[in-house]
């Protein structure tokens, strides 16, 4: 009795109106929307008519039956997990319960998934394959649908068949790799020496350590086409290291055929020591000029957690020079850290190479790290420098007359 | 969307479906919005009866997001056939269905099922502390003190950390009941706070104060009161007790400073081999020092004056009673600038020891080893809090031992602005923590609840002591 009163004050006390016309519900809703109410009501009263009766607990029953005996069968047959079962079968109902899950895992994954140390991590990782998986599956199904199109095109193609005439062999991919190819060659022989120094794996993660081979992968690229590229060294380069492995994975047979040189040696050994400038964004000096004598070295090492002077220490140990770029002095500096990639240090020093322009090599530098070249708006600087100037002097206007005044008037005593 | 008020037809169900710009993700959304508008549960069985009519199932997240309303109002006997009926349809359940789960029996007459609950989780993960705590806060209310302490001694051995929360269930729980063994496990809370330098917060305070005053037969007294600069306690008198390290973890506390600070993975990221050693023979033929300064953080504390002039101010302030000094510094303080003038220098080089480092090395670990080489009477003169350095050293059990050693050695400026002079307070003479003597117990409490800078160590304390 106390419940059905309950329910009438609450009816009465909001009534459907809003509801309906904040929502936009359609309108035809809101007669039926209160025939159902009294309804309701009269239910909790007297019983109503059992055609109306809405049976509440209804997906109860249907949750129960029929499907009991399914779940018994799985039970049993799950009886002994192993470890890694136990895993998959939590992973499954946290994809159930909706979290960011991988609808695939491997053994392998799961393996690496049990071994996190915390619960934090696990949910990373777990993150990370599932964000993962999206990308692939929305790759394959743009390869498919390109394909599709190209297959489309060529039926439209082979229907109007007309061979144009041309005097070169389409064969543009296959040539320019010749001539990329020749130049890294030249660049063996000739070519200025960068050092990207491989001695950062006990500084890394795995996922750190696979980072960094996709970004010089990206910078052997950029570097081989590229006008006159640099003869880049991969140094303290150990066979059968993570580096290495990552690199097999990625260059598979080209890995032997690159135009670089792989060495276990340091740089020190190779080179002559005062020639060389480790170029790290701890360094306290600056670099002003990019000097076409020097050989530079870039620490192959991405850093995800803050681990400030690493690169640095290197250099202090080997008694070697340090440069940073001089990202303060042209950039106006916004969010982020001073290290970049290594992709972009190759870019950026290839600019400098081809043109000594710091402006142009600068623009490699992501655009959300910082708002602005310093260069460009100097003279609007000294124009803001000036009203802000004008404004003081505004200000203090009268008492600048006053004290011209005063020191006229002491002149004029004087005499 | 806005869920509706009152339980609707299949048919309307559909349509308001249809009206929803995501058709897909209608059920979901719904009982979201239904969780964020406390929707009575009627409305949502609705929903689930034309969901389960419709497809024949329910999904497994729509049954979590009804179970997250049904706890949200309370609803034992809905939560409880929501479990049967998630049972009988899978082998386990995900962490975010039994954590619900717990917290909503906990707050029923059915708690112990929790308990049951609890023991199914453990099969298949950690429990989180807040399952601990649930079923800690629904133990202690139902009187049950023993189960209570139990479950609180297994979360701290599986290395959860309670909230102060739960500390204070258990002591309000307690109130007024005897027994030795009780009285020892609540003992081991506040000792619990102790060793991990945590400071509760008022209305914990006051739980505790209720306690001790409630224990039948043992006439305990609490005060409120805040402690003199010399480390009195006004109320009863007694002296506090000092932050001085025993000899053992003194001497850990050094070795620890000089590997994972100083050295850390390579000694060439703070300073250079050479250099410490340099700069330890210096040490070594000096000691012992009174007070070391860091020169170039004093040097910055007026920002008006010249630089080389604010740390001659502070030498002259500290040099009183034939104290020796030392400054450390960087090696660029020697050329001559306009913030560093060399006579000034050579003037402040009378009165104190100077050791000037390498100018991209880093001064502080250098601060650090001289004053603890320089024994335990030495303090040393900062702005800064160190919680880089503290947060190099590997294990809480050294960082404690630090942030205690910092408490009782660190000089800092007195905080006044406005005056011309630098004036500076001296490192407590007592250890902010908590303590006790037997019949005293000495509680330093937060004023409010969000006070958490690690630097800032609470003034106001509770003094409890027992009348024979």
């Amino acid at each position: 009795m106390q419940s059905a009163s309950m329910l009438l004050k609450k009816v009465l006390r909001s009534s459907v109106l809003p509801f309906a016309a904040q929502h936009g519900v359609k309108k035809d809703l809101f007669p039926l929307s209160r025939t159902l109410s009294l309804s309701l009501c009269l239910k909790q009263d007297n019983s109503p008519s059992p055609s109306e009766k809405l049976d509440l607990d209804a997906w109860k029953k249907v949750m129960k039956s029929g499907l009991q005996e399914v779940g018994k069968e799985t039970v049993s047959e799950h009886q002994e997990l192993s470890s890694l079962a136990a895993a998959r079968e939590l992973l499954d109902m946290w994809r159930l319960a909706g979290k960011l899950v991988p609808e695939n895992i491997s053994e392998e994954q799961l393996q690496t998934f049990m071994e996190r140390p915390s619960k934090s991590a696990k949910k990373k990782y777990l993150k990370y394959l599932h964000l993962k998986e999206i990308k692939k599956k929305s790759d394959k199904r743009k390869m498919e649908e390109k394909r599709e199109r190209r297959l489309q095109a060529q039926e439209q193609a082979s229907k109007t068949d007309e061979s144009k005439r041309n005097s070169f062999v389409c064969l543009w991919a296959s040539g320019m790799d010749k001539v990329h190819s020749w130049r890294a060659a030249q660049s063996m022989i000739f070519g200025q020496p960068l050092v990207f120094d491989m001695s950062y794996e006990k500084d890394m993660s795995a996922r750190e350590v696979a980072n960094t081979v996709r970004q010089l992968m990206f910078s052997e690229g950029c570097n081989r086409r590229s006008v006159d590229p640099f003869h880049i060294h991969f140094c303290n380069f150990k066979d059968n290291s993570l580096y290495h492995k990552e690199f097999i994975k990625y260059y598979r047979e080209a890995w032997g055929k690159l135009l670089i040189t792989v060495t276990d040696q340091c740089y020190t050994d190779i080179f002559p020591k005062d020639k060389l400038v480790y170029l790290t964004a701890d360094s306290p000096k600056v670099m002003k000029t990019f000097d076409h004598d020097k050989i530079y070295i870039v620490g192959s090492m991405v850093d995800k957690s803050i681990k400030t002077g690493v690169s640095l220490a290197r250099a202090k140990r080997l008694g070697l020079e340090t440069a940073a770029l001089p990202l303060e002095k042209y950039l106006l500096w916004n969010t982020g850290a001073k290290n970049l990639t290594l992709d972009q240090m190759m870019q950026i020093l290839l600019t400098l190479k081809d043109t000594g322009d710091w402006k142009k090599a600068l623009e490699f530098v992501p655009k959300r790290k910082y708002c602005g070249f310093v260069n460009k708006p100097v003279h609007e600087l000294k124009k803001s420098l000036n009203l802000i100037n004008a404004l003081k002097f505004g200000k203090r206007q009268e008492e600048v007359q006053k004290q011209f005044a005063k020191n006229y008037s002491k002149k004029l005593t004087r005499k | 969307i806005q869920p509706p008020e009152k339980p609707l037809q299949a048919e309307e169900w559909n349509r308001l479906k249809e009206s929803f710009h995501c058709p897909e993700s209608f059920e979901g959304a719904m009982f979201n919005s239904m969780v964020r508008c406390n929707t009575p549960i009627d409305v949502a069985k609705s929903l689930l009866t034309h969901v389960a009519k419709s497809n024949g199932d329910i999904a497994y997240y729509l049954l979590v997001k009804y179970l997250a309303l049904c706890v949200q109002q309370g609803q034992t006997s809905e939560i409880q056939d929501v479990y049967d009926i998630m049972k009988t349809r899978f082998r386990i359940l995900d962490s975010g269905a039994y954590n619900l789960l717990i917290r909503g029996l906990c707050n029923s007459d059915e708690w112990r099922m929790a308990l049951t609950l609890l023991e199914e989780v453990k099969e298949i993960m950690v429990p989180s502390r807040s399952n601990y705590e649930s079923c800690i806060k629904a133990a202690s209310h139902h009187q049950e003190m023993n189960l209570a302490f139990e479950l609180y001694r297994e979360m701290l051995a599986k290395a959860l950390v309670p909230t102060m929360d739960v500390l204070q269930a258990l002591f309000d729980f307690s109130r007024g009941m005897k027994g030795a063994e009780l009285q020892k496990e609540l003992f081991d809370i506040l000792l619990y706070l102790r060793d991990n330098q945590l400071y509760p917060h008022k209305t914990f305070m006051w739980s505790i104060k209720l306690w001790f005053e409630s224990i039948p037969g043992e006439c305990w007294r609490g005060h409120l009161t805040s402690i003199k600069n010399s480390g009195q306690c006004p109320v009863c008198s007694h002296q506090l007790e000092d932050s001085e390290l025993t000899e053992e973890e003194y001497n850990n506390l050094r070795e620890r400073i000089i590997r994972d600070v100083i050295h850390g993975t390579d000694t060439f990221r703070k300073t250079s081999p050479q250099e410490f050693a340099a700069f330890q023979t210096f040490v070594e033929s000096r000691l012992p020092f009174d007070i070391v300064i860091d020169g170039l953080n004093v040097s910055h504390i007026k920002p008006r004056k010249m630089q080389c002039e604010n740390l001659f101010d502070a030498v002259n302030c500290l040099a009183k009673d034939n104290a020796r000094l030392l400054v450390l510094g960087r090696k660029h303080m020697l050329l001559n600038s306009s913030n560093w003038k060399r006579e000034i220098m050579k003037e402040m080089q009378k009165k104190a020891e100077f050791f000037f480092a390498e100018n991209i090395s880093e001064d502080d670990a250098f601060l650090l080893y001289a004053t603890l080489q320089s024994g335990k009477h030495c303090k040393f003169v900062t702005r800064d809090f160190l919680r880089d350095h503290k947060a190099c050293l590997s294990d809480s059990l050294t960082r404690h031992l630090f942030r205690k050693w910092q408490r009782g050695h660190q000089i800092v400026f007195s905080p006044s602005a406005e005056e011309k002079q630098i004036n500076f307070l001296p490192a407590f003479p007592y250890d902010c923590v908590v303590q006790t003597t037997g019949d005293t117990w000495h509680i330093p409490y937060k004023e409010a609840f969000e006070e958490k800078y690690s630097y800032q160590v609470p003034r106001k304390w509770l003094c409890l002591q027992q009348r024979r």
